[in-house]
């Protein structure tokens, strides 16, 4: 495999990695798969369209480029807390069991779809052309500038949401509350807002993702299905766990550019679903996952 | 300082709680005792706030207890729950800032952590290793210490003796009397109802979720209905 191939694999992966990193925050508090993830990408995505639209009057290249993500991921924040509020809230105040959560993450999902769809029409859109330069070279290596910005904003994103789990106090609640939300709320943690930070967390991180599948796919309703990719990706890194979900992904990138180019786009995906399987079945914690067991 | 009067919890059908009022006077350690299911867990996390549908009042110091639990440990009442229950991934040391959570100061929320692990030296030789990785014993230190980070004025200890060897059930009684010579009042609940009431200012028994009985820690230690019921001694 050549260097070239394994920095596209690594720029697509830091996209996935968004994308993972999205789903496992949720669900390692809420401890459900939220599909409604890839509704909120589809939302921001076409809502970072609108913007690029509109800015593109006053702004060019890299100054358009950041305020596009900038007014995707602020989307993401607000689609995250309408989400929390209307979907989910009522649920787990009322303790009710997870089903219902998948339900209404899956019914959050069609809706948000069905909302692009009825705005926009099920056509295809595409982004603007930021740059007029498409490839640098960097150290002898050929690398689309797209891609090169992908890794660079996803690695950024991901840094600072690391920092904040890690060195902020919201962060060691979001943590807390992830092992148990009674106890954390006997430590003085309003659970209700560290779920919601915990949403726009999320929600930052779909809106980025929203904008870099756009420009490397184009925009249709269905974009949020890309979701599945992060899916994968957190399931071979081991469910729930970040850092386990950045791996994945950044494995799944490299994989698939790989697959592509050794049997072709179309039959890659057969074979990564069979990696996916072959990890649910022999490891199902992932690579990551680590089984903590408090003692009774 | 705390009064609870004519409490009344029910899950559904089941009624947990059928009228308990109890009262704990500031300074002092009450403790509750009684079997499994009598509803002592239900009373601690009636007051604590997250059992959220009761009849009858909870009174703390004058004013009413809030609703929600972050406001109540705000108040100043901290329970340290059944089962240690910490957060087994999250290093010591991440555990002891997780309980000051509601210190705003960050200077004030560290000289509490070294507070914590002078008292326990063997918390600041494992701060970052992760809390699930600790014995049953050092865990319960852990949760208590947990527990008064936010330097509360009133503990709720439930069961803190459960499954620990004799040796590390007298270190945590140690600890609670160490705590009551703080000016921390304590409430604690317990199965072990010898130790807990010779150590008791005050004590409830608790049946069905019904006070039956009640009195001072010693006169309920020589009351031959107790020492039947719980602490196992023949007639």
């Amino acid at each position: 495999m050549s260097i070239q191939q394994l920095l596209n694999g690594v720029s697509l992966g830091s996209v996935y990695a968004l994308i993972a990193v999205g789903f496992a925050l949720v669900f390692n508090i809420l401890k459900f798969s939220n599909f409604a993830h890839g509704g909120v990408m589809t939302l921001t995505a076409y809502i970072g369209l609108a913007a690029s639209l509109f800015f593109s009057r006053w702004l060019s290249g890299l100054p358009l480029f950041g305020a596009t993500l900038v007014s995707a991921a602020l989307a993401g924040a607000i689609v995250g807390i309408v989400l929390e509020r209307m979907a989910f809230r009522r649920i787990r105040n009322n303790n009710s069991p997870v089903i219902y959560y998948f339900i209404s993450s899956i019914t959050m999902g069609i809706l948000m779809e069905n909302i692009v769809t009825i705005f926009a029409s099920s056509t295809f859109y595409s982004y603007p052309k930021f740059f007029e330069l498409s490839v640098v070279e960097l150290f002898h290596v050929n690398i689309a500038l797209t891609d090169l910005l992908m890794l660079v904003f996803s690695s950024t994103a991901l840094m600072i949401l690391l920092w904040v789990l890690y060195r902020t106090k919201i962060g060691l609640a979001i943590r807390a509350l992830s092992f148990d939300v009674n106890t954390a709320n006997l430590m003085g943690m309003d659970s209700n807002r560290v779920v919601m930070a915990t949403f726009i967390a999320a929600g930052i991180l779909g809106g980025v993702a929203g904008v870099f599948l756009g420009i490397n796919y184009t925009l249709y309703p269905q974009l949020g299905q890309l979701i599945v990719k992060g899916f994968i990706a957190s399931v071979i890194g081991g469910l729930g766990s970040i850092t386990g979900a950045m791996i994945g992904a950044v494995l799944l990138g490299v994989l698939e550019v790989t697959l592509i180019s050794a049997v072709g786009a179309g039959i890659a995906p057969v074979f990564v679903f069979i990696i996916m399987l072959t990890f649910l079945l022999v490891r199902p914690r992932g690579i990551a996952g680590v089984i903590v067991q408090e003692k009774a | 300082m705390l009064v609870v009067e004519n409490l009344h919890v029910s899950y559904g059908h089941i009624q947990a709680l059928s009228g308990v009022s109890i009262t704990v006077p500031q300074g002092s350690i009450v403790s509750i005792i009684g079997s499994n299911g009598a509803g002592k867990t239900t009373l601690l996390n009636t007051i604590s706030g997250l059992v959220k549908q009761h009849q009858g009042g909870i009174k703390f110091k004058g004013q009413e207890l809030g609703w929600v639990p972050h406001s109540i440990v705000q108040q100043g009442i901290v329970q340290v729950p059944e089962g240690r229950k910490i957060f087994a991934g999250l290093t010591v040391e991440e555990n002891l800032l997780a309980g000051g959570y509601i210190l705003r100061d960050p200077k004030h929320l560290r000289s509490n952590v070294n507070k914590m692990m002078e008292l326990y030296p063997i918390l600041g030789s494992r701060k970052h290793q992760q809390a699930g990785t600790l014995s049953g014993g050092e865990q319960q230190m852990l949760a208590v210490c947990r527990g008064l980070m936010s330097e509360p004025e009133l503990i709720l200890l439930d069961e803190p003796s459960l499954g620990l060897a004799p040796i590390i059930v007298k270190s945590i009684f140690d600890l609670i009397g160490q705590i009551r010579q703080q000016g921390i009042t304590v409430l604690l609940v317990e199965q072990n109802a010898k130790k807990a009431l010779a150590l008791s200012d005050y004590a409830y028994v608790l049946e069905n979720g019904h006070v039956t009985m009640e009195g001072k820690g010693r006169d309920l230690l020589c009351d031959p209905a107790v020492k039947r019921a719980y602490l196992g001694e023949k007639e």
